[in-house]
């Protein structure tokens, strides 16, 4: 009889990095042979066909793997299943970096934080996307856990050559990216305050792309007051949400990839910058120092001054961000989707291949 | 190194990347420590983008994050009675749909009166909101009446110099604090010249401000000292010198810095106030910034009657080199 194996994630959407990591996930429980579904409180409209909610989660499965990212009360059902129970941890942002701009997130994070120290002896086996998310869960006495990067295909679509022509046409200086959503933990107005550094003292015309989607409404507000405050309207984009090839070609056209987050569990654009041959300037804290490693410039202190000084040296030294681009597409090597696959498949095959028993 | 001796041929697979990488960032930093000294810092910017990142940040609970949670609220509270009739098997799609046409009435009254239920969660909490945000204008009309402006108050306060100390003063100041069991509190600091020397004399000195320099050699956090002073637990200092904050706080703002930092203090600390003499403030900092900040240093009398009010034992002052400062100096007796 084949074995059960499922997974169970509050909410499951089709282009978010959990979603995307789910989906390849049960193709990879599928391959070993296991019989494999999602299922989740909320499911988006485009995957309602290809997924199931989560009061049809089978009590005889012989193992359920919960996509842990924020809290929920589905949590609490994972934790009564009798098979046995594996986590998949890709982070929780701490509450004093969120709470305060969004009151719903703000109880989701809390309940989060609370369920990950609850569940400690109930967990099986824990994977973390990184050494840091798997420090947490140590803490807390979970007492198997290992480490292997989320499931996720660079961006390889072939680029907008209408975005690639549009950078290039405008360029006059350093053209610096981000992408990732607009939200507390990743601290879009350091980025702005870097830029404009690079621009005032080091007489740079240097242009900051922001690429990803608005998070809490209060924090976008902030940011555009500090564009205003800095005088950079003319010097920062928001592109929102792109396509794949859109991100292709913003990951190709601009000439440094820029990460000043306060919280990251992984940082998928780190990689697909580095996979584009970007050059990568991060401040090291959280999970972005281990997501980084030895492919790009990693700052211990992201003072204005100092980033300023860490773009302006890759903008006059193109020697360097052409070994930071080298350095990172090795980097980026790590990280690729058949590497990853085989390490779950080798720690799934040791996990699972235990019968159900109680911690 | 120079910076020719750390460039690299393109793409050359490098076995030390990490060391290439660090040894660049090293030399990042003393760029930025060099331009810093030079005068390129941006401070009074970087000051006004800290001040706007502060106003804009909100407390818990303020209005933004209400206005948010009860749009949320009113949006997943509509209920859309057309399920999804998708499905693994094809039969599977035919039976919900048919399925769903059946009962469609049935969901559509009952989606109705739980959308009408959020509704009426949701209005009081729109009052309450709406509350909120009357109160918070009165206290924004309440601070602009006691603050002449915010913005322009920053922006002067930004550009007002520390007072000038020569080494002599330093030496006076180290020697007062030598010996002291416990760390040594500078705040706030705008240039690193008296954390550098506290620290080259032995002392285990650290600074705060809102503009420090990027030192890395140095403990210096870009905090202000009122929000650093909240942090601390009482009595783990060993010493505190408070320079720059008492020339630009307002009276109120002085009174509890003051009684604050000596709070911080242990028992048998060492504090040092350094201040602008009265007398002088207008011809250093100017006409306007005289009359707008809202800031005025005390006379050093008074500087050492609030020190002892706040139980600070053994005050002195000594005016500074320049003639302009003055250095009050105690020790807390508890």
């Amino acid at each position: 009889m084949t074995l059960q194996v499922h997974q169970l994630v509050p909410t499951i959407t089709p282009r978010d990095a959990v979603g995307n990591h789910t989906f390849r996930l049960r193709e990879i429980l599928r391959s070993m042979g296991y019989s494999s579904d999602i299922f989740a409180m909320f499911r988006h409209g485009e995957v309602a066909g290809d997924t199931y909610l989560a009061d049809q989660l089978p009590s005889d499965a012989h193992a359920v793997i919960y996509q842990f990212s924020i809290g929920s009360p589905l949590a609490e059902r994972w934790a009564r299943h009798p098979g046995r129970r594996l986590v998949n941890y890709h982070n929780i942002t701490p509450v004093e970096l969120v709470g305060r701009w969004d009151g719903l997130l703000d109880a989701e994070v809390r309940l989060g934080r609370q369920q990950m120290a609850d569940y400690a002896t109930r967990c099986h086996h824990a994977i973390c996307d990184s050494e840091f998310n798997q420090s947490e869960l140590d803490e807390l006495g979970y007492v198997s856990t290992e480490t292997i990067p989320v499931l996720f295909d660079v961006a390889a679509s072939p680029p907008d050559k209408a975005i690639t022509g549009s950078i290039k046409r405008s360029k006059r200086g350093l053209q610096v990216l981000f992408v990732g959503r607009i939200a507390p933990n990743k601290a879009h107005h350091d980025l702005v305050a870097a830029v404009k550094v690079v621009r005032d003292v080091y007489g740079n015309d240097a242009h900051l792309h922001i690429v990803g989607t608005d998070g809490p409404p209060g924090y976008r507000r902030l940011v555009d007051e500090i564009v205003q405050t800095a005088e950079m309207s003319q010097h920062v984009t928001f592109h929102g949400s792109v396509s794949q090839s859109a991100l292709v070609a913003f990951y190709q056209a601009t000439d440094v990839f820029l990460c000043l987050s306060d919280h990251e569990g992984f940082c998928v654009p780190v990689i697909e910058a580095m996979h584009h041959g970007l050059p990568v300037v991060a401040y090291d804290c959280t999970a972005v120092g281990g997501t980084v490693g030895d492919g790009g410039l990693l700052l211990a202190d992201k003072h204005p001054m100092i980033v300023g000084a860490a773009l302006a040296r890759i903008a006059q030294d193109q020697g360097l961000a052409d070994h930071l681009a080298a350095a990172g597409r090795r980097r980026s090597a790590d990280f690729t989707l058949e590497r990853t696959t085989e390490r779950f498949k080798a720690s799934l095959t040791r996990v699972l291949d235990h019968p159900p028993d109680q911690p | 190194m120079t910076e020719s001796d750390l460039t690299s041929t393109p793409g050359e697979p490098s076995h030390d990347d990490a060391a290439f990488f660090a040894s660049v960032v090293a030399e990042v930093e003393q760029e930025a420590a060099r331009r810093t000294e030079e005068g390129d810092y941006p401070r009074a910017l970087l000051r006004r983008l800290d001040e706007t990142f502060r106003r804009w940040i909100p407390e818990g609970g303020r209005s933004t994050g209400i206005d948010d949670a009860i749009r949320s609220i009113e949006a997943a509270s509509y209920i859309d009675a057309g399920v999804p009739v998708e499905s693994n098997r094809r039969a599977g799609t035919a039976v919900k749909t048919a399925v769903r046409k059946a009962t469609y009435f049935y969901h559509r009254h009952m989606a109705q009166q739980i959308a009408a239920l959020g509704i009426q969660i949701t209005r009081p909490l729109r009052l309450l909101a709406t509350t909120t945000r009357q109160l918070e204008q009165r206290i924004v009309a309440l601070e602009d009446r006691v603050d002449l402006n915010v913005a322009s108050r920053d922006e002067l306060l930004a550009m007002l110099p520390d007072p000038l100390l020569d080494p002599p003063s330093y030496e006076l100041i180290s020697r007062h604090l030598a010996g002291v069991a416990g760390r040594i509190l500078v705040g706030e600091v705008q240039g690193s010249g008296l954390v550098r020397h506290l620290v080259d004399a032995g002392l285990d000195a650290y600074g705060v401000g809102p503009t420090t320099d990027p030192h890395a050699t140095l403990e210096l956090s870009p905090e202000h000292l009122d929000e650093h002073l909240q942090r601390l637990e009482d009595g783990v200092l060993g010493g505190a010198v408070l320079v720059g904050a008492p020339d630009r706080l307002a009276l109120n703002e002085q009174v509890r810095m003051i009684d604050s930092t000596v709070r911080r203090c242990g028992n048998d600390a060492r504090v040092v106030v350094i201040a602008t003499d009265p007398g002088h403030w207008g011809t250093r900092v100017g006409p306007v910034a005289a009359d707008l900040t809202g800031s005025r240093p005390l006379h050093p009398a008074t500087w050492r009657h609030l020190l002892e009010r706040a139980g600070v034992s053994d005050t002195s002052i000594s005016a500074g080199d320049d003639g302009i400062a003055n250095i009050i100096v105690g020790t807390v007796r508890r």
